[in-house]
């Protein structure tokens, strides 16, 4: 109970404070929006009048992407950027004279975030998407969809961890992280649907962490059966990810574990 | 003749009213509620050339946004500001050759490289002659007894290191005037005792020092001219001799008592603080009555073991001040 | 001649501070590397699933985009830091330590900042460029003229866009997804424009020229240029002209005149 009770109450100071840079969030009502215009128009023209482009359809292309933007906003968030930031600046030590774990508290802090991404990045996109530009964006398989979001948060979270965490071995771990984050835009299935690439690269990504934080989400979104490849099911994907998740879980929990004994504050 | 001149200055800013429930905060997304904040309200004074003044006041006295004003950072909301003849925020690049600034919470040296570069940036801005840049380094370097010191990354340096070379980089274009905000703030003995000792020898050669602190040791060492700030306006504005003497002559006198006292006053003078049963702080007006009277008739009132006598502490001096 | 004095000085700063982090600059130079490399793997991967862009070779788009690397490659090593700078100042309120220095904060701030790391940007987006153009046609020196002329007025609107990034900071305080706003808007530039509508196309060639980025410097080298792109030319410079305004502009309010 104690827990939960952490939570809520990290989780809303969080929301307090972002909510002050209230402009942040319309960014994104910007961002996503143009982001997806211009995904519309090059894959229109790429299809030229072709039924299908690496075993997915025209309508599913273009309803992936409106994906991968909602998506984007229920799962994103700084944990790398933060976390490097707070060993960096020795602000980390402020942390191990509270009681309390600093995973859980960096999971606290997404949650205020996220429920912020919600109602200020999320709802106005969807509608975005529904009536203006007349996507149909609503998830084919509501129930699986809602899973697997939550599974992309935790993926996302537990990864992003783990690259703040070379912050305790490296100073300029930063250089670690955007190359991560370069990687990520690309193998997340941010840029392109990852049925684009040859199916030996399809296969060896499935050991990979980045497509369980968003692909695998939006083919599940848009209610493909050719997912990762090798025509995973809905079901199947699920599982994959879930599998991932708690992969990318005890790997944060032991180099947290190791990062805490070597962890020794800069100099005030 | 007056090297700063203030006069009826103003400085108003808005600032907004949030809510902290979550209703208040979703609602400050769509609307928020305007607040004007007079944080200067009216203040006038002259501060002559060559002089080291002192400007205190309690934490949101206004006192930094006066320092901002004068520094070319802000402008006024009323009011006029003359410094050597430069009107600070309008005249401000050709203003800002004339004076340097100390902020001890803020660094102006880069963090990654030895302060040596950061000087040498400095001297390419302030287009600073090579013969007179290295003796000015060479002069400063000596006082603050760096050498060795500058050429270490800035980053690796102890608070007093730092501060020293933030001394050096603010005096190296040899400027009129220097503005000290907080320069001692965090620092050892030894380390302040050495920058009031540079500040000292400075002043003698003529630069003027506006020392905003709350440090009240770096005053009393310091400062000749000293004016307070409270609630935006000004609250005193004269020497620090009749800084001293401006709640009237008093004495504080500390006894250790035989036997527990109970009353508020001892031969007319006020308890003003008991540190035990038997440790107790009187407060003597020797206008009202001499120190020679009081202790002769002392003893006729209570028995000790222990006396002092010293002035009003600065501390209470100007707590008072801020209260009033 | 003071101010090259004075911007190499400050230059210096921020070359030293690169080299006090070599593996960090080592690792930033790398970094770049690979995000030229991963940018134009989304138009390869298209051809090579059978799709094109209609009307236009691999080579053809890879050079647009290769070009659009070189211009935010160049623009960012002279004014992308200063969106980071001017944001952590007003964050922090230590704007006044810049104000305190005698030359005007713009070129202060640009100048200390020089960030080296985007040359890698640069240099790879060359290397693709002269590649891509190997296996095009390139419409010899009249293209390659109009191309210089296009290429600088590109620069000329990136540079205006992080300028007025960096006064945006002023207001939207802490707000460290501003870059992405304006990264949305250029990306019209990495794609021949006629897969756009007519509309988005007028927006991008006159209002915010963002196809002068990428599109029509890259056209220019292989001879396709649309005529319009010349009238573009005039809010290229319209844009820089802005940008230099409104961020002094800024710095005043933030001084507070006007009351």
């Amino acid at each position: 109970m104690h827990k939960l009770e952490e939570l809520k109450a990290v989780a809303f100071a969080t929301y307090k404070e972002w909510s002050v840079y209230r402009t942040h969030s319309m960014v994104s009502m910007f961002v996503g929006p143009i982001y997806f215009i211009v995904q519309y128009y090059i894959w229109t023209a790429v299809y030229g009048g072709a039924d299908t482009l690496a075993q997915m359809e025209l309508s599913q292309t273009i309803r992936y992407f409106g994906a991968t933007v909602l998506i984007g906003y229920l799962t994103m968030d700084f944990a790398d950027w933060n976390l490097q930031m707070l060993v960096r600046t020795g602000k980390f030590l402020t942390f191990t004279l509270r009681p309390m774990h600093h995973r859980f508290f960096a999971l606290s802090q997404k949650v205020g975030h996220r429920i912020l991404g919600f109602f200020f990045e999320f709802l106005p996109c969807l509608l975005i998407f529904t009536l203006v530009f007349r996507v149909d964006i609503i998830p084919e398989h509501l129930g699986w969809t809602a899973i697997s979001v939550v599974l992309a948060f935790l993926m996302n979270f537990y990864i992003n961890y783990c690259i703040g965490m070379t912050a305790f071995y490296l100073t300029q771990a930063n250089g670690i992280r955007v190359v991560y984050q370069l990687l990520a835009q690309v193998f997340s299935g941010a840029l392109i649907p990852l049925n684009f690439f040859p199916p030996a690269m399809q296969y060896v990504m499935m050991f990979l962490p980045f497509q369980y934080t968003n692909y695998i989400t939006a083919m599940i979104w848009t209610g493909g059966d050719n997912i990762g490849g090798i025509n995973l099911s809905v079901p199947q994907a699920v599982l994959c990810q879930g599998i991932a998740v708690i992969a990318a879980y005890l790997l944060s929990e032991v180099i947290y574990r190791i990062s805490m004994k070597r962890f020794t504050a800069v100099g005030a | 003749m007056a090297a700063i001149t203030v006069e009826n200055l103003v400085k108003t800013y808005t600032t907004y009213k949030r809510g902290s429930g979550f209703l208040e905060t979703l609602k400050s997304f769509v609307k928020r509620n305007p607040v004007t904040v007079r944080a200067v309200d009216d203040i006038s004074f002259k501060i002559e050339k060559g002089v080291i003044c002192g400007i205190l006041g309690p934490n949101g006295a206004g006192k930094s946004t006066t320092i901002k004003m004068l520094c070319g950072a802000l402008f006024p909301s009323g009011g006029k500001i003359d410094v050597m003849g430069y009107y600070p925020a309008k005249d401000r690049i050709k203003y800002v050759r004339k004076i340097g600034a100390v902020f001890g919470q803020r660094s102006q040296l880069i963090w990654d490289i030895p302060p040596i570069d950061s000087f040498a940036m400095n001297k390419a801005i302030y287009a600073i002659k090579d013969s007179d840049y290295k003796k000015r380094l060479d002069e400063l370097t000596e006082l603050f007894d760096v050498a060795e010191v500058i050429h270490k990354p800035t980053r690796v340096l102890s608070l007093g290191e730092r501060m020293k070379c933030e001394f050096i980089m603010a005096m190296l274009h040899s400027p009129d005037i220097v503005f000290l905000d907080e320069p001692t703030i965090g620092l050892d003995v030894i380390a302040k005792t050495k920058i009031r000792e540079v500040v000292g020898k400075m002043n003698q050669n003529g630069t003027t020092f506006i020392l905003t602190t709350h440090d009240l040791e770096d005053v009393e060492q310091l400062a000749d001219h000293v004016i307070i700030i409270n609630h935006g306006k000004k609250v005193f504005d004269d020497t620090l001799p009749h800084l001293k003497s401006t709640l009237g002559n008093k004495k504080i006198v500390k006894l250790t008592l035989s036997k527990p006292y109970i009353g508020e006053t001892i031969n007319g003078a006020n308890i003003i603080q008991r540190e035990s049963e038997l440790d107790i702080s009187l407060e003597v007006d020797v206008e009202k009555q001499g120190i020679n009277d009081f202790l002769n008739d002392l003893s006729n009132f209570v028995d000790f073991t222990d006396i002092s006598i010293k002035e009003l502490p600065m501390d209470m001096i100007i707590t008072r001040i801020y209260n009033a | 001649m003071k101010y090259i004095k004075m911007y190499l000085a400050c230059a210096h700063t921020a070359f030293s501070r690169a080299a006090a982090y070599r593996a960090d600059f080592l690792l930033g130079s790398i970094i770049t590397l690979l995000s030229n490399i991963l940018f134009p793997l989304v138009t390869v991967l298209i051809y090579t699933n059978g799709a094109t862009f209609p009307g236009w070779t691999m080579w053809e788009v890879l050079l647009i985009q290769s070009v659009y690397s070189m211009s935010t490659g160049a623009a960012a090593m002279f004014f992308y830091s200063v969106v980071w700078v001017t944001m952590e100042h007003i964050r922090e309120g230590s704007f006044e330590t810049v104000l305190l220095k005698p030359v005007s904060p713009l070129f202060f701030i640009a100048s200390s900042n020089f960030d080296p790391q985007y040359g890698g940007l640069f240099l790879g987006g060359l290397v693709l460029t002269i590649v891509s153009s190997a296996h095009t046609n390139i419409s010899g020196l009249s293209g390659i003229l109009q191309f210089i002329l296009l290429f600088t007025a590109g620069l000329a609107v990136m540079s205006g866009l992080y300028l007025v990034m960096a006064a945006i900071t002023f207001k939207w305080v802490g707000n460290a997804r501003i870059p992405e706003i304006f990264d949305s808007i250029i990306t019209f530039g990495k794609y021949p424009a006629g897969i756009f509508p007519r509309g988005i196309r007028v927006l991008s060639t006159l209002i915010v020229p963002v196809s002068v980025i990428g599109y029509f410097p890259a056209s220019a080298l292989l001879g396709r240029l649309e005529p319009m792109a010349y009238i573009s030319l005039i809010p290229c410079l319209l844009f820089l002209a802005f940008g230099i305004w409104i961020y002094n502009r800024m710095i005043k309010l933030y001084e507070g005149v006007g009351g």
